[in-house]
């Protein structure tokens, strides 16, 4: 019932020819909200605490993050757990890491699983995910992975061109913009109201809301429920929850075509200056970040086509390389920066087919830096 | 930044401790300004000069009244005319902004009917938000004054905090003078309840905005942008959600505007009462946007004559009132139709409600459906892009013949849970309502459908546009 507090108030509102309250019984006093406030965080701390124990995650040799659910950070964040609890290694970074063109076992950890002849390395790879974002992504979602060994992977595509480095003023749609600073530094093209910036940083420390991300990601086409609703007005949302995830091998994009077949031609691509690319600060700030959080990071660059390039465009490549190469030098910053690898086993600028994810997964097995920092 | 978007609570957390801080001293008018102008501004920089000179025009206005009236009497032609010059300087701000491209549209097709080959460039120009409120509420002071319903006010400071109180600032409520400047000159006794009561009403409002009018209007714009290819029942069925939709939609930020002004120990009045239980037309303009029905009662109904000289005048003094009414929500001929069907409604209902038989015999749900059905009907006009997609859409609704209209039985059932507890509000079994597990459990479900299901939007509020 009302409480006598309340009934007082009223009665002294009328008194004082006060506003009325409202045109309903939704009025609780302090008390009250105070058990609203602890239901609410209660239900906000368990809730996805308990939907790990009620829906099955079990990563098999191999696996990887469905292509659906790549933006699915709670996932991502549950993955880096389970990936810890088995003491392997983790071999994070973008599409090239994830597989873009290949069978999840045909990936770079798939290959040096083969060649360590045990699973070993766990593909922790996000489709799309550039530097700026992967910084995000490790800072707000991977807590549990401190003090393990990475193969962190840098792809010089995200320094192609000036939109490629987020540079440019006019806005687009980039991936993963919830992982990016949403203040603080400002990145010119990204451009949403400072409500939706405001949002994306809370739901990095309420897991609450990202599990609620996840539950769109992994159950509703990534609608929210009332646009899932106008798509299937008669349907049972709650039925869609079945509590099975998407299998990690389900992107439909194998393809064992070399890139000059399929019509691909030579690319006079702009590099940004080093300098001044906002990817390369960010891919430094992700190293620094994660030997101070006591991890042995181990830094695969590339290897990029450059047999797409044109002659300009290779030529300020190698400069690049070298730039690169000489910071993590002075860093004391284990790496590998392999040569090109054969044209044929290129799909596009960046991603190897499987031949050239063998090739790799060899070539890096054989390294000295890769075996004292990360097989040994 | 409105007040469902997290730009508006982090505004909000900063605003309200400094504001408690500061509510005993004399700096808490200047904080209540100061903020209030920012809150403008976030729209559009020039926004506070535009408020700013509202409010000084009224306020100079008003001095020249007080002036006036000691030298020559209180109604003297020079009260007057300074009350002129504050009516005219408020409409003139709506005609530029509000109507200037209505206007012009209207011109250019009179010119182009004549055969006269000339048209009047479009001017082009945004309305901007709040100006329809704020001009009013500006206006009724000048008016009060001069009816001699309250004093002049003799703070500036004060006198444009009343006018541009954030809370209220976009959307109303439409506030008197008489009620919002003395609580603005009193030391507020922010009690616990105030805070609570003020949580209670901006959470039910979010709710209202957020979970339900944003969810209806996706199916409406669905199916109000293209008309044409809905039948009958995608188009009734639309119609009915849009109903709703505005009503959760404008009635949401009245509640909020309430609890953000409550928790600051400021009482805005009631905008809203549960609308659609209304049983005649006369019923819903009293439950529905009151502050607006009431301005208009008192500041052009009752000047026009109001019900005191025979049946005629009176339907023309609301047939007026009405046109007029619908014309304030938008310049656009269907808020004419729209206000000249709900007037035709009130003669109707005005009528019936005069029989025994009305009155005693048809029960209350049926007179609520009768009352809901038609104001339903009149919405088309409302939400409808122009006047030919309106009259498609009740051609169609009569017409077209039947097809799976893809409504999500979410909706309905949302609103089937709404009217029914708007229902048992107004019945015996409202004490069921009153239990402290149901308060609590309605507000506990609220909060978790807005965590987990509600749709991210910054849709902006219906009302916005008027």
């Amino acid at each position: 019932m009302i409480s006598s507090s309340h009934k007082r108030l009223a009665v002294a509102g009328t008194a004082t020819n006060q506003a009325p309250f409202g045109s309903n019984c939704v009025r609780l006093t302090g008390y009250e909200w105070f058990i609203v406030a602890v239901v609410i965080s209660a239900l906000f701390y368990f809730v996805p605490k308990l939907w790990k124990h009620i829906e099955k995650f079990e990563p098999g040799s191999d696996y990887r993050l469905p292509y659906k659910l790549s933006d699915d950070y709670w996932l991502y964040s549950r993955y880096c757990r389970w990936a810890c609890s088995e003491e392997k290694t983790l071999v994070i970074g973008d599409s090239v890491i994830w597989g873009h063109y290949v069978s999840e076992n045909n990936t770079l950890s798939g290959h040096l699983n083969k060649i360590a002849g045990r699973d070993m390395f766990v593909n922790m790879g996000v489709d799309g995910i550039h530097p700026v974002a992967l910084a995000g992504l490790l800072k707000y979602y991977s807590r549990d992975i401190s003090d393990k060994d990475i193969i962190l992977h840098f792809n010089p595509l995200w320094m192609s061109s000036e939109k490629h480095d987020l540079q440019i003023e006019k806005e687009f749609n980039f991936n993963h913009p919830k992982l990016v600073p949403q203040f603080i530094p400002n990145i010119p093209c990204y451009k949403v109201s400072s409500s939706v910036r405001i949002k994306s940083v809370i739901e990095r420390y309420i897991s609450f809301f990202s599990w609620t991300s996840h539950l769109k990601r992994a159950y509703f086409e990534n609608l929210d429920l009332p646009r899932w609703t106008l798509e299937h007005p008669y349907e049972n949302p709650l039925k869609n929850i079945t509590l099975q995830l998407p299998t990690s091998d389900n992107y439909n994009g194998n393809e064992n075509i070399p890139w000059y077949e399929k019509g691909v031609t030579k690319q006079d691509i702009q590099w940004v200056a080093i300098e001044n690319s906002l990817q390369w600060r960010f891919f430094k700030h992700s190293v620094q970040f994660l030997r101070k959080r006591g991890n042995r990071v181990f830094v695969l660059i590339g290897p990029f086509n450059e047999h797409i390039l044109k002659d300009g465009s290779i030529d300020v490549y190698r400069q690049m390389k070298k730039k690169i190469e000489a910071w993590l030098k002075q860093n004391n910053v284990p790496c590998y920066m392999p040569e090109a690898l054969p044209s044929s086993m290129y799909r596009d600028a960046s991603h190897p087919l499987s031949e050239g994810y063998a090739e790799l997964a060899r070539q890096l097995s054989e390294n000295e830096s890769f075996n004292l920092s990360i097989l040994n | 930044m409105l007040f469902h978007t997290w730009s508006f609570v982090l505004f909000f957390l900063i605003v309200y401790p400094i504001y408690l801080v500061l509510k005993r001293t004399r700096f808490r008018l200047f904080w209540l300004l100061a903020v209030s102008y920012f809150f403008y501004g976030c729209f559009h920089p020039l926004y506070p000069i535009l408020i700013a000179y509202v409010s000084l025009v009224d306020y100079i206005v008003v001095v020249r009244m007080e002036k006036s009236s000691r030298r020559k009497g209180p109604r003297s032609a020079g009260t007057k005319a300074w009350l002129l010059v504050s009516i005219f300087n408020n409409l003139a701000l709506l005609g530029f902004f509000k109507y200037g491209g209505f206007v012009t549209d209207n011109l250019n097709f009179l010119l182009s009917s004549l055969g006269i080959p000339y048209a009047i460039a479009e001017p082009g120009i945004i309305l901007p938000v709040g100006l329809s409120f704020y001009t009013l509420q500006s206006m009724s002071y000048a008016i009060d004054f001069y009816r001699g319903n309250i004093e002049r006010e003799k703070s500036f400071i004060a006198y444009a905090a009343y006018v541009s109180l954030f809370p209220r600032l976009l959307a109303g409520p439409i506030e008197r003078a008489k009620n919002l400047l003395p609580q603005l000159h009193t030391t507020p006794r922010i009690s616990i309840h105030d805070v609570t009561d003020g949580l209670s009403l901006f959470v039910v409002g979010l709710f209202k905005k957020v979970a339900l009018a944003d969810y209806l209007a996706l199916y409406v714009g669905k199916v109000y942008a293209a008309p044409e290819q809905f039948k009958s029942p995608a188009l009734i069925l639309a119609t009915f959600l849009f109903s709703w939709q505005i009503y959760f939609d404008f009635s949401g930020y009245t509640d909020m505007a309430r609890g953000l002004a409550r928790m600051m120990g400021i009482r805005l009045m009631l905008n809203f009462n549960n609308p659609y239980l209304a049983t005649g037309l006369g019923d819903f303009w009293r439950r529905w946007h009151i502050s607006l029905s009431s301005w208009f009662k008192d500041y052009v109904y009752i000047p026009l004559g109001g019900n005191r000289s025979g049946k005629f005048k009176t339907y023309r003094n609301m047939f007026l009132t009405m046109i007029i009414s619908g014309l304030w929500h938008g310049a656009a001929w269907t808020f004419v139709i729209w206000g000249a069907v709900h007037a035709l409604g009130r003669f109707l209902t005005r009528e019936l409600e005069g029989t025994s038989f009305y009155k005693e015999k048809v029960p209350r749900l049926v007179k609520q459906l009768f009352v809901f059905v038609f104001i339903t009907f009149a919405w088309i006009f409302f939400r409808a892009e122009n006047i030919s997609d309106a009259w498609l859409i009740i051609v169609r609704i009569f017409s077209s013949g039947l097809a799976n209209p893809y409504c999500p039985i979410l909706t309905l059932t949302l609103i089937f849970a709404v009217w029914l507890y708007q229902f048992a509000y107004e019945s015996r079994i409202k004490w069921i309502l009153e239990l402290r597990a149901v308060r609590v459990g309605i507000v506990i479900a609220m909060i978790i459908y807005l965590a987990v299901f509600a749709k991210s939007s910054e849709a902006p509020f219906i009302y916005l546009q008027f």
